[in-house]
């Protein structure tokens, strides 16, 4: 029987329009614009200014504290300026704005083509080309990859999951660089396996992906590395939840407030896999990553998976893909459940920009509240087993030991609740901002 | 579109709704909708015609004009409760009884407490009950008028439940059970059924309207409770089959126990729901005055629900 | 008959002898000791549990104030007001001195003419949730979000929006200012400032730290940051920072000069007599 996590979870349309679009390469505008906070943690600090002249592959800002990351120059030319610019949800974050003038790279890249399929036997050094080229994990929080790749001391790896569940609807990116860049993601996955001590690796991936399995499982026939597999999962959603995704492959639970290291697991995605080939075997620093543009409201000629550079900005990304489509109510960065609606298509692309998808009105506009039936939809639905509907109840009531009580702290934000209620009652909006605040007092406490 | 939309994830949404749950519990009660009309005929259809009307019509009112909100009336949840009613009720009960149910229903049992979500019992079985105690006469006479088809005039007067408190297992000797399957013999229209109700029951489930627990360990507590009874005197106790098709329990098990509103929402609080409303059903039918028990085993069931569900919750991930 | 009648009388009677009792024996053994004073002093409070005191509410501030006094500095209810602290300095027999009284000012002057939307909000309506989600649906990432947290946080019904601009409004008369829609507002725009002479009032109406020209862009009546009213200020009330200019309400004398300096109409003057303009 194929396996999935044990708790909850909803059926949504997959919806994978864009899935046999091949992967093309965009072409780099005049001017990009790099943000220093394209990860979890603190924004990196700048270290170059304007007037100066950079490389494609240059670092232009320092990590600033320990969970941060590198940023590196997407293209080569003149840094105009270095300042506030607004993200795509309209707040002030700091940006290197730069000129475009050529294309001139900076030195020790590998260019080839060619795969390398020997692995470097020192791991710190691996480590240090992971942290130096700024990889971060590509599934969506943008998590620093070489902190997750140091387990803490007293704590083991038993198994490396990949996430190539791909769970949310549309998109299709990390279905393409499974088909195209197969090897390179199983080279990716060898070399971290190594790193964590040799645990072995499992390639997670969901049975509407036949293609990719196939692609996948041929990549780690033909490259012979000693144990990794992939593993076929069943379609559902949130698969792709790290702690669901988990439960799936390994039957292992991680606690409250605990992390995957706890119960022996490192989960990557399969984009993240493939930076750290890049970054390991070619020495080349994250500056690209395959995105999505799609919509059922896009004819088939105007879907794409797309190669960006990072700090294209978004409206120019649309403009090369054919224009924003009239029917367009909403523009997604990311996936239809988890991904962030776009309120300024002047921002720009950074590592983990994964779409620009398109919803109609109909699709999108949530429908009028009305009182709850408890009917439990929102309960059956939640993979962590939490109760939404009494949570927001007391969350609006602002009674936060009961909050706590029932595990607030514990959700993840999939949206299946808001999903599956037919009352379209605002649950996650709700519960999301109490998660915050008793987060808040039990790290409070526990500071104390 | 000149502006773009945003708002929080997630961005997709369901195609259920609280009207399309509703209006499919009012498809799965429809078999048993036509059986009681093909059987019961014009007196029938007046019965289910006031039910439903002065149901809606009230809602309609009270939270228009009395609590002066927004109108729920186009959720069908009136509509359920006004057919469930009618379905409780002797095909021969005047309109106007029907109208003081209704009334009782929906002003009291449901707009009393805040309206549709928060109401601590259902509103059908309230209404009926209140008429079973206000009106017995009427709620007892179990005359059969004219149908439409079918013809049968054997136990006119009781129903099964009601003949074998009078005069113990011997009078309902030769009761035919495919006879009861299809087409019951006697007792309020919903009973008469026992194929229509499983075949709305069986909908219910595919739709994924209702979940399988309460319903199903309510007739396995019946089954098991008169089964231990009738293996050790079958002459004095009724037996499980007979208990299982008889009376209203199919139609309360599958729609009235599952009512969301008034059931416990995680699996085992449902399943001890179960179990509590079948544990009383049986205990009034075998031990107290009344021939019937569903009604007033679900009322009792449906006051202990925030304890249950104050004691029963999901299992979590990630916690022993 | 008169039997079980009066076998009914004597049962009851004694059955509520016997709990009396009891009732006795238990109110003396879980007896809490307290302070009288406190009592005294709740009996004087508005009694609206606001909290705007920064205590639990007002059985909590009457416990407060009982055990700092004599001095009563720290205590302040802003609903009683100096006369409620009278009044509760009476009960305690000690002194209080007078405090300035105040009252909520929302400093945005987004309205929808000034400050055009860009895109449209569909979540739930809150404010906390949208300043959560993003800078909101103007250019502005400062101002209001409009969703209302402060009107549900009002407690005295003195804060309603305004459906023609979008913008809370403060009903004078009621505000106590508790601070309560202080705390709600996530943009931290409304403020509680002295309510001043014949309750006049001069503000910078805007918390845009947006350079001039993006604040501009973003709002007509947005403060841009230029200086001119710090300048012109004759009593050094006006400082400006981060690109916005602030009045300090303890140092401004009302001369309105930075109001007909403002290029932007950034700064109101509240509550002011109109003057007619003199017939020449």
């Amino acid at each position: 029987m194929m396996k999935t996590f044990s708790i909850g979870g909803i059926h949504p349309s997959d919806s994978k329009i864009s899935k046999d679009c091949k992967i093309e390469v965009l072409p780099v505008p005049s001017k990009v614009f790099i943000s220093v906070a394209q990860h979890l943690g603190a924004p990196a600090t700048p270290i170059v200014k304007a007037g100066d002249q950079v490389k494609v592959g240059q670092v232009i800002a320092e990590p600033a504290g320990f969970i941060s990351a590198y940023v590196h120059s997407s293209v080569s030319g003149t840094v105009k300026s270095v300042g506030p610019r607004k993200d795509l949800a309209g707040n002030n974050v700091t940006h290197i704005e730069i000129d475009v003038e050529g294309d001139e790279w900076a030195e020790g890249i590998d260019l080839s083509d060619t795969l390398v399929t020997e692995i470097p036997s020192d791991n710190k050094a691996i480590l240090e080309k992971i942290k130096m080229n700024g990889v971060v994990g590509l599934g969506g929080a943008t998590f620093p990859a070489h902190v997750k790749l140091c387990p803490p001391p007293g704590k083991k790896a038993d198994c490396l999951i990949l996430n190539g569940a791909e769970c949310e609807p549309y998109l299709t990116s990390d279905y393409r660089i499974m088909l195209e860049r197969s090897k390179e993601i199983v080279i990716g996955a060898a070399i971290m396996k190594q790193v964590l001590g040799g645990c072995p690796a499992v390639i997670g991936i969901e049975e509407n992906k036949p293609e990719a399995i196939k692609a996948m499982s041929a990549a780690v026939a033909e490259l012979g590395y000693p144990g990794i597999s992939v593993m076929t999962l069943k379609k559902k959603y949130p698969q792709g939840g790290e702690k669901q995704l988990i439960d799936a492959v390994m039957g292992r639970q991680v606690k409250s407030m605990g992390l995957p290291i706890d119960v022996g697991a490192v989960v990557q995605n399969v984009a993240t896999s493939l930076a750290v080939y890049e970054a390991v075997q070619k020495n080349m620093p994250l500056i690209t990553n395959v995105l999505t543009v799609t919509g059922d409201c896009l004819p088939m000629d105007k879907q794409h998976n797309y190669k960006f550079r990072i700090g294209m900005p978004l409206s120019y990304i649309a403009e090369v893909a054919g224009g924003v489509p009239e029917a367009a109510a909403k523009i997604i960065s990311g996936g239809p459940m988890m991904g962030k609606a776009i309120a300024n298509m002047d921002a720009t692309t950074v590592k983990g920009s994964s779409s620009l998808l398109y919803l109609t009105a109909e699709q999108t506009v949530r429908g009028v509240e009305s009182a709850c039936i408890r009917c439990g939809k929102c309960a059956e639905a939640c993979p962590m087993g939490l109760e939404p509907f009494l949570l927001q109840k007391y969350a609006r009531n602002g009674m936060m030991d009961e909050l706590e009580e029932n595990a607030v702290q514990d959700c993840i934000e999939c949206g299946c609740c808001l999903y599956s209620c037919p009352a379209n009652i605002p649950l996650l909006d709700i519960i999301r901002l109490a998660k915050g605040d008793v987060i808040r007092i039990i790290r409070g406490r526990s500071a104390k | 579109m000149d502006k773009l939309l945003v708002s929080p994830s997630p961005h997709l949404h369901t195609k259920t709704s609280t009207k399309s749950l509703m209006r499919d519990v009012v498809i799965a009660l429809l078999p048993a909708v036509v059986v009681s009309v093909l059987f019961y005929g014009w007196s029938e259809l007046l019965v289910l015609g006031v039910s439903v009307a002065s149901c809606v019509l009230l809602e309609y009112l009270i939270t228009k004009y009395l609590l002066k909100g927004t109108c729920t009336v186009g959720d069908w949840s009136a509509v359920i409760t006004g057919v469930l009613l009618a379905l409780n009720l002797p095909a021969t009960t005047p309109w106007w009884v029907v109208f003081i149910g209704a009334v009782v229903a929906i002003g009291v049992a449901k707009m009393t407490f805040g309206g549709l979500g928060q109401n601590l019992f259902n509103p059908a079985i309230v209404g009926r009950v209140f008429l079973l105690i206000s009106f017995p006469t009427y709620m007892t006479d179990w005359t059969k008028p004219q149908g439409f088809i079918g013809n049968f005039d054997a136990y006119t007067g009781a129903t099964p439940l009601g003949i074998a408190k009078e005069g113990g297992v011997a009078a309902i000797e030769g009761l035919d059970y495919m006879d009861m399957l299809f087409m019951n013999i006697g007792g309020s229209a919903g009973e008469l059924s026992a194929i229509a109700l499983l075949a709305g029951f069986v909908y219910l489930l595919a739709r994924k309207v209702i979940r399988p627990y309460i319903t199903v360990s309510i007739w396995v507590t019946v089954a098991v409770f008169s089964g231990i009874f009738w293996a050790i005197n079958p002459a004095e106790y009724t037996d499980p089959i007979f208990n299982l098709l008889t009376g209203g329990l199919l139609l309360g098990s599958i729609f009235m126990a599952t009512d969301y509103v008034t059931s416990p929402m995680s699996n085992w609080g449902g399943v001890v729901f179960g179990v509590g409303i079948g544990l009383i059903t049986m205990l009034i039918r075998y031990f107290g005055a009344y021939p019937e028990g569903v009604s007033f085993a679900i009322l009792i069931m449906n006051s202990v629900v925030p304890l249950l569900n104050k004691w029963f919750h999901a299992k979590k991930y990630g916690r022993a | 008959m008169t039997t079980t009648i009066i076998w009914t009388i004597a049962i009851l009677t004694v059955l509520g002898a016997l709990l009396a009792v009891v009732l006795y024996v238990v109110a003396e053994k879980f007896k809490v000791e307290e302070d009288p004073r406190i009592d005294e002093v709740e009996k004087v409070l508005p009694g609206a549990n606001c909290g705007g005191c920064g205590q639990a509410g007002c059985r909590a501030f009457a416990q407060f104030c009982v055990e700092s006094s004599p001095n009563l500095d720290k205590c302040f209810c802003p609903v009683g007001g100096n006369d409620g602290m009278q009044k509760v300095a009476a009960v305690l027999g000690v002194e209080v001195a007078a405090k300035d009284p105040q009252v909520a000012v929302v400093r945005c002057n987004g309205t929808c003419e000034n400050r055009p939307r860009t895109n449209e909000y569909g979540g739930y309506q809150s404010c906390r949730v949208k300043a959560a989600l993003y800078s909101g649906d103007t250019g502005c990432s400062f101002g209001c979000l409009g969703c209302g947290d402060c009107v549900a946080a009002c407690q005295f019904g003195a804060i309603s929006m305004d459906p023609a601009t979008g913008l809370p409004v403060v009903d004078e008369e009621k505000c106590t200012a508790c601070g309560a829609c202080v705390k709600a507002c996530p943009k931290n725009i409304i403020e509680l400032r002295n309510k001043g002479r014949r309750n006049m009032r001069v503000f910078v109406s805007c918390v845009n730290k947006d350079k001039g020209g993006v604040a501009r862009k973003a709002c007509k009546a947005a403060c841009i940051g230029c200086g001119k009213c710090a300048k012109v200020c004759p009593f050094e009330a006006i400082t400006v920072e981060n690109n916005v200019a602030y009045i300090d309400f303890t140092k401004c004398k009302l001369c309105k000069k930075c109001v007909a300096e403002c290029p932007t109409g950034a700064i109101h003057a509240v509550n002011f007599p109109v003057i007619k303009p003199k017939e020449e």
